[in-house]
């Protein structure tokens, strides 16, 4: 695609967001919405600037992002390993696939009563909520990546005397990559969303904690900004991941 | 396959299930705390829960709006998301607008359209109709994006304008991938629903799960949740049943939905 295709593409794709943002200033400059239900934009926008400047503002975030990133980090770890394992042996398949059938479709945010109980309120409930929610599509992809790497790759390394062991490292894992990482953006966008929620539910910071405050005393300017923030992030953190990813994927045929 | 080995592979599950109940079992006596039931207390639970009819018709209200919101979001989802797939502009009009909202969760807008629309059934089942539209959209935007072109030149050829093009061609070449979606979203439906009201704490199966926690009616809670699971785990191997009669034709290429909130 030429330079001026891409243009135009972008132009055609920022039109609908400006649009909404145009519509949205024109429900609230000719009355049909209250400015208590629903802040013209520029309020909004200038609300956020103001709370990034904000020192409790940035502590919150920074709490969101701790337990989001801790959270996917034992997703990405545990769902890697679990289904490497699960495509490398049979009987650990045997005995994952049943379990992971009946998990895998489990609304796990119905887990989040009992991990408070068992965990408290602190950060372990909520980080162990997130990995949980972000485990089952990085494991997934992670074992159908493996499980069809092409035979001809393994019969080729072991025709060269590798080690099983290194197998599994050397072929297996770099020919699933794609795979794995299409599973880990999945789980990213399932992080940023479970750690608000979590922190909506119970929490005493947090994106998602600013969020209820604010619904509870109908600060509706205060109850956009965390919406955005983590609309933001998710955009940022999905943006990094994407460079990972060309990087680590670099000289691999069309992905 | 033997009889005794197929029967294996379907019981499967069943026996995961009956493991994991197991391991809570054995985790609970271990642990011996006032806050962690036993299964066994649990599953005791279940008959009061159900047997109470408030509980039961509450369940059944949650139910109501969940069936109407994912019905709701499957018509609108999967047209545009074939429009997408077949056409550049609609696929860079729609794609960046999507790529903003998905990272919100979905739920987390009960507040604000609580504000707007009140506590009832519109508001809820509006959430839920959100929180599946986006992966129906996108399935059905791939599957109709990997749809053989060929195809189309000969139904073109043939006389058929685009909309039938679309009708007749498109959506029965992309359905195996639709129905994918439909299933990721079927599961996301449930999440949505006891999520937000969790959220919005007035009525309905998520508002059981937390009252009971705040009285400290520990096995209720975790009663609710084995109902909630199981209703997840039925709810999926209900529709796979009806996917596989659907799409017979094709290969199934994950038989396991990729759930998420």
């Amino acid at each position: 695609m030429n330079a001026r295709a891409v243009t135009t593409n972008v132009l055609l794709g920022l039109a609908p967001i400006a649009l909404l943002i145009l519509l949205w200033q024109a429900m609230v400059s000719f009355g049909y919405a209250p400015v208590t239900l629903l802040p013209p934009p520029g309020q909004v926008f200038g609300r956020m600037v103001q709370q990034f400047l904000n020192a409790t503002y940035r502590q919150d975030i920074e709490a969101t992002l701790l337990r989001l990133f801790a959270g996917f980090a034992i997703a990405v770890i545990l769902g890697v390993a679990i289904g490497l394992a699960a495509a490398a042996s049979p009987a650990i398949n045997a005995a994952v696939r049943p379990i992971v059938r009946v998990l895998a479709p489990l609304p796990k945010v119905a887990l989040y009563p009992a991990l408070l109980l068992l965990l408290g309120f602190g950060h372990e409930s909520k980080i162990t909520l997130v990995a949980a929610d972000a485990l089952f599509p990085i494991l997934l992809s992670t074992y159908y990546g493996a499980s069809t790497v092409e035979q001809k790759l393994i019969w080729s390394a072991m025709a060269a005397g590798t080690s099983h062991r290194e197998i599994l490292f050397k072929v297996v894992l770099p020919a699933a990559a794609p795979s794995i990482l299409t599973g880990c953006r999945i789980g990213l966008v399932i992080s940023c969303i479970v750690v608000f929620l979590a922190e909506m539910i119970t929490s005493t910071d947090g994106l998602g904690h600013v969020l209820v405050t604010a619904a509870r005393t109908f600060q509706a300017v205060d109850m956009f900004v965390p919406l955005i923030t983590i609309s933001l992030l998710g955009l940022i953190l999905n943006g990094a991941l994407e460079g990972l990813r060309s990087y680590l994927l670099r000289g691999f045929p069309e992905v | 396959m033997i009889p005794g080995r197929a029967l294996l592979v379907r019981l499967a599950p069943l026996l995961a299930c009956l493991g994991l109940l197991t391991v809570w079992q054995a985790a609970s006596l271990a642990l011996n705390n006032d806050s962690f039931p036993t299964a066994l207390g649990a599953i005791q639970a279940i008959p009061s829960i159900l047997g109470d009819k408030d509980a039961l018709i509450n369940i059944l209200a949650s139910l109501r709006r969940m069936v109407i919101g994912f019905s709701i979001a499957v018509i609108v989802s999967i047209p545009l998301g074939l429009m997408m797939g077949r056409s550049r502009a609609v696929a860079s009009f729609f794609n960046p607008l999507l790529m903003v909202i998905y990272p919100v969760p979905k739920a987390a807008l009960m507040p604000i359209i609580m504000l707007w629309l009140g506590v009832g059934d519109l508001s809820k089942t509006l959430v839920i109709f959100l929180g599946v539209s986006l992966p129906v959209i996108y399935h059905s935007f791939e599957g109709a994006k990997a749809v053989e072109e060929k195809m189309l030149w000969s139904g073109a050829a043939m006389g058929l304008s685009a909309a039938e093009r679309l009708v007749r061609i498109v959506l029965p070449a992309a359905l195996p991938e639709i129905l994918t979606g439909c299933r990721t979203g079927l599961v996301l439906a449930l999440i949505t629903m006891i999520t937000s009201e969790m959220i919005a704490r007035q009525s309905g199966a998520g508002n059981i799960l937390f009252n009971a926690l705040d009285m400290g009616e520990y096995d209720i809670v975790y009663a609710m949740i084995i109902i909630v699971g199981a209703m997840g785990i039925g709810l999926d191997a209900l529709f796979e049943r009806l996917r596989a009669r659907l799409v017979r034709w094709s290969e199934p290429q994950f038989d396991i939905p990729l759930s998420f909130s």
